[in-house]
Formats: C-alpha cells, sequence, structure tokens
C-alpha cells in the first residue's frame, strides 16, 4: 500500500512542479527553454524504445525529427492544412520511416545499424538543404500556431500547457509499452537474442516495432518544434543533435521512462543555469557525462532509487 | 572535357586516400578491441591544431620539426586514452561504448576550442601551391596526399607483417585470450595500436590543413565517410578500407559531372547503406 502510495507521489510531485514552473519563472526566454524541454523529452522517450529497451545504436534520430518537422511546415504552409491535421500527417511519415529503417535493421546489427542510421540522418539532412520545395538552407517560414476556435496557442504559457498535455499522453503511453509484453520482449531482445529466438519468438516483428515507435514519437516532437519555432532551418538537424539525444538518454537512465525525462531535463536546462561558467561549461559537462556513463551505467536515476528496491526488481 | 575528367580523378584520388586512412585508422582500433571510435574527427582536429596552431603559430618551429613533434605527442595522446577510456569501454555493451567515445569528440573539441579559440589560424604557405603537367592544372597538396598515404599505408604493413610489436597486435585482433595465454601484455598492445591510431589521425589532420582550412569544422564529413569506406571495401579489413575509400573519394569526385555539386556529399551515404543492405561483406567480400 505505502509502496503505491509512494509510486503516486513520485508522478504527482514532478508534475505539480512542471505545471507550477512556467508561472514561477515569468521570463518569456525561460518558458521558451521549458517548451524545448518537452519537445526533447518526447523525442527521448521515444528513442528509450529503440536504443534503451531493444538495445539497437540508433544514431539518426535527428533525420526522424527533421522528417517530422517538415511534414508540418510543409502541409501547414504549402497546402494551408491545420497543424492539428499535420500531426496525424508527420505519425504516417513516422510509420513510414519506422518500417523503412525497421526492415534494414533485421538485416544489419550493432555498429552496422548505428552507421545504416547514421547514413540516413545524413541524407535527410543534405536532401532538406539542397530541395527546392523545401527551400533550401533557407527554411520554413510562417508555420501557423496550434488553434481551437478563435483561440490560439501562440502565447508561449498556453502553448506550454499544450504541449505538457502532449507530454503526459505520450509518457503514460511509453510507460504502459515499457511495462506490458511488448517492453519486456524489447529488454529480451537487448539483453540476449540468442535466446529469445531459441524459445521461438519472433525477433523480427518486435525490433521494426521498437523502430516504429521510436519514429513516430520522433516526428511527432519534430512536428510540436516546427510549430514552436515558427521558422525551421535544415542546419538544426545535424549528427551533433541525434548525438546529444543519445546523451539524454544515457545521462538520465537508459531504458527507464522517468529517467529519460530527468535526462531531457537536465541536459536542457542545465546548460542555462551554467551560463556563468561561459566557454567551459561544455567541456565540464562532457566530462561528467563520460563519468556517469563509466561509473553509472544506469544514469542518475539510479542514485534515487534505494538499494532495496532495485534488489526487489532484479527478482521481479 | 578529358582533362576535366582527369583533373576530377586526381582530386577524388586524393581525397579518396583520406577516406583510406580514415578506415585504416578506425579499422586497427576496432581490430584490437572490437570498439568503434566516434571520436577519430576530433583526433584528426586535434592533431592539426597541434601542428599547425601550437607549434607552428605559437611557438614558431620549423615545420618538419613540428611534425615530429606532433606525432610524438598525438602518440602518446593516443596511449593516454587507450588506458583511461578505452579499457573500461571495452566491457561495456556497444550502446554504452559508442557514446563514450562520442563524449571523448565532445570533450577534445571544445579543449581545442578552449586553447586555440574559435576563428579560423591562416597557416600560408603550407603544402599549397600547384603544379603543371602540359595543359593540366594539378593542386601540389593532392600529390603529397597521394604520396604520403601510400608511403603510410605500406609502412603500416610492413610495421604490421614483420616486427615483433607488429604481430603482436595482429594476433591480439585475431583472439585476445590466446594472445594473453602466449604471454602478450594485451593492454599495452591495445594502447600502442591507439597510439598509432591517433599518429595516423594526426597526419591526415596536417595534409587536411591546405584543403579545409585550420578551423573548428575543418574534419566535415570526413569520418562518417571514413566509416562508409570501411562498409563498401570490407568492414574490419584494411586492404578493403583502402578500395573502399578510393572507390568513394574518385566517385564522389566524378559525380559532380551528373549531379549538382551539392549533391556530392551524399554518394557515399547511399554507397553505405546500399552495401549494408545487399553485401555486408564488402567489395572484397572477406568475412569479418
Amino acid at each position: 500500500m505505502s509502496d503505491k502510495y509512494k509510486k503516486i507521489l513520485m508522478v504527482l510531485i514532478p508534475l505539480m512542479i512542471a505545471i507550477a514552473m512556467p508561472l514561477i519563472v515569468t521570463d518569456n526566454y525561460f518558458r521558451g527553454i521549458f517548451i524545448m524541454t518537452l519537445i526533447y523529452i518526447i523525442v527521448v522517450l521515444g528513442l528509450n524504445f529503440i536504443t534503451g529497451l531493444t538495445g539497437q545504436m540508433n544514431l539518426g534520430t535527428a533525420g526522424i525529427f527533421a522528417m517530422g518537422s517538415y511534414t508540418t511546415a510543409l502541409l501547414s504552409t504549402k497546402l494551408g492544412i491545420s497543424p492539428w491535421l499535420t500531426i496525424i500527417g508527420s505519425i504516417i511519415m513516422g510509420l513510414i520511416i519506422g518500417v523503412g529503417l525497421g526492415y534494414p535493421s533485421l538485416r544489419v546489427q550493432g555498429v552496422y545499424l548505428a552507421l545504416t542510421t547514421i547514413g540516413f540522418g545524413e541524407i535527410v539532412r543534405i536532401l532538406i538543404s539542397n530541395f527546392k520545395f523545401t527551400n533550401g538552407i533557407m527554411g520554413i517560414r510562417d508555420i501557423p500556431a496550434f488553434t481551437i476556435g478563435s483561440f490560439s496557442f501562440d502565447d508561449k504559457l498556453a502553448r506550454y500547457y499544450l504541449y505538457l498535455v502532449f507530454v503526459v499522453i505520450m509518457g503514460v503511453v511509453a510507460y504502459r509499452i515499457t511495462n506490458s509484453k511488448w517492453g519486456r520482449l524489447f529488454k529480451a531482445i537487448r539483453d540476449n537474442y540468442e535466446a529469445v529466438q531459441a524459445v521461438g519468438v519472433d525477433i523480427a516483428k518486435p525490433k521494426v516495432l521498437a523502430f516504429t515507435l521510436a519514429a513516430i514519437y520522433g516526428c511527432v516532437a519534430g512536428s510540436l518544434y516546427a510549430v514552436h519555432m515558427e521558422f525551421i532551418t535544415p542546419s538544426v538537424y545535424t549528427f551533433d543533435l541525434s548525438t546529444t539525444f543519445i546523451v539524454m538518454m544515457m545521462l538520465g537512465g537508459i531504458g527507464s521512462v522517468p529517467g529519460c525525462i530527468l535526462g531531457a531535463v537536465v541536459c536542457t536546462i542545465l546548460p542555462e543555469l551554467l551560463r556563468d561558467f561561459g566557454n567551459w561549461y561544455w567541456i565540464i559537462f562532457s566530462i561528467l557525462v563520460l563519468l556517469v556513463i563509466l561509473f553509472r551505467p544506469n544514469g542518475i536515476i539510479s542514485f534515487l532509487k534505494t538499494r532495496k528496491k532495485s534488489v526487489k526488481e532484479g527478482v521481479k | 572535357m578529358a582533362q576535366t575528367v582527369l583533373q576530377l580523378i586526381i582530386g577524388g584520388l586524393a581525397m579518396g586516400f583520406i577516406y583510406a586512412l580514415v578506415s585504416i585508422e578506425y579499422t586497427i582500433i576496432w581490430n584490437a578491441s572490437g570498439l568503434l571510435n566516434f571520436s577519430h574527427e576530433r583526433l584528426i582536429l586535434l592533431g592539426a591544431y597541434l601542428f599547425g596552431a601550437q607549434f607552428v603559430v605559437r611557438n614558431g618551429i620549423s615545420n618538419p620539426i613540428a611534425v615530429v613533434l606532433m606525432l610524438i605527442c598525438t602518440f602518446f595522446i593516443g596511449v593516454l586514452i587507450s588506458y583511461v577510456l578505452m579499457r573500461p569501454l571495452r566491457n561495456l555493451p556497444l550502446v554504452f561504448s559508442v557514446t563514450g567515445t562520442i563524449m571523448l569528440g565532445r570533450i577534445i573539441t571544445e579543449g581545442v576550442r578552449l586553447i586555440w579559440g574559435n576563428n579560423p589560424i591562416p597557416l600560408v604557405g603550407w603544402l599549397e601551391g600547384t603544379i603543371k603537367a602540359g595543359e593540366l592544372v594539378i593542386n601540389r597538396t593532392y600529390i603529397i596526399i597521394i604520396i604520403v598515404a601510400a608511403v603510410l599505408v605500406a609502412a603500416l604493413q610492413i610495421f604490421l607483417n614483420k616486427t615483433k610489436v607488429g604481430t603482436a597486435m595482429r594476433c591480439v585482433s585475431q583472439n585476445k585470450k590466446a594472445a594473453a595465454f602466449m604471454g602478450i601484455d594485451v593492454d599495452r598492445s591495445s594502447a600502442i595500436t591507439m597510439g598509432i591510431s591517433a599518429v595516423i589521425c594526426g597526419i591526415i589532420g596536417i595534409l587536411i590543413i591546405p584543403l579545409f582550412q585550420l578551423k573548428g569544422d575543418m574534419t566535415g564529413m570526413i569520418g562518417i565517410k571514413g566509416f562508409a569506406a570501411g562498409v563498401v571495401g570490407g568492414f574490419g579489413y584494411i586492404p578493403g578500407g583502402i578500395v573502399g575509400g578510393i572507390l568513394i573519394g574518385v566517385l564522389e569526385s566524378l559525380s559532380t559531372l551528373v549531379v549538382p555539386g551539392i549533391y556530392k556529399d551524399i554518394v557515399s551515404f547511399i554507397l553505405l547503406i546500399v552495401f549494408l543492405l545487399v553485401r555486408p561483406s564488402g567489395i572484397l567480400g572477406h568475412k569479418a
């Protein structure tokens, strides 16, 4: 009983903080940072399915993110479709990428897959910065905001709460999937795929599924990003962005939904708090991440878990 | 027309040799420790800055001595990285080791930025100039790259096959346990491998200074294209990397005849994905 009580508190307290934060910090710049944090949380939750749970290295997340952004940007500016509907468009785009990237992943493993996904990310970046209909390196301007009737979410505060709703829904879905039959199958493939095959379970389908989930989450986050920025250029979607997503997941706690959320929050907000260190910030941060990888492979979330609990989880 | 093609082929060959060197440099680490070094681009950057920004511009040392000093420094940096980072990473799953080397790359980039600043550093007269052969005008840098790379490849083959240290390195890459039983110090051998790899990175760094200038993003996509070269030729197999690198360099250069130059960079990635899907063992068909 007390365990369940604790669990509810673990969800409620962060949620309360998330709701209160933009009211406490009224600075518009910081509200923008909070919105970016929410967007990154969605991407990292998606990445967690494929890299965290299934153990397949995906270094092309920036490409997925870009496809989502450009789907929304092109549909809403060129065809005048409502931004709400473009999210459906970007979910479909996620499905296409997921199946398209997922099937190759059946043939290649480990580093080969990491290289394939790097190739995918780079191809997407080069194409969107050269195609005419994506307006090349100039990017796309004037992406309309979400509206309900006459109410428009162009105010940062309103947009923050709208995106928070997205994060809560996608977070709950991610948590449910992680602790479902699918989630356990993903983890089993990561830990020992030969054993999974040996007991007669098809490993092809869950891999494609994990890829598709990752692509859908990435694309939806890309859409939200495009609507938030109102103006997107290809220079954002670099290999460095893909690695930043991986770092967020690693730092927070690979394979764990609360860990991913924590990682995205820390990696987005900490730079702003450490502005005073100036030039030294990135090098300090990189060394810290490296130390976490070497000595705490399960991320900072593993500091929060008590020893007793981790033993119990092991038995489960 | 024939002249343009010939010039493109020479330029492509030079870039191809650079990709070939990149693929050799990470392949020896991959063979020795099963790690893919994603920080190699930054090691190339570090080598170029150590030579150009530190020794030549700041200390005013003459070019040949600066090259030697840079090679010694990069070797020991490589050995240090091997003991501090690669050894613990070797025992972690792939996701961690890849991220670990990526973070190492970021640390090096930031270090370079903090020490030598953001602005491009001009390095006048280093490997620059043109060579005229009849009607043909060739960039002198290309010729030097091709010669240095060819010598380096040959020297490495001799080192790996004829010397005791080289034989030990090959033994470790084939079977770590057996190597340890035969009395080979696996850690030390891996450290030497990493050191040699860092030295090759440094040489690549100084070779590309005339092509891309001495600046923070000088390495561009060389690192990733080097991975593509390895896959096209045969991953984890040194001759494969050389063949793949030259092929990618020449095809990339010739592609500007058919498609606009801006799509040049895409050639290597398409080759990478096609080969991974259709023929993962590469052109030479070597089983890794």
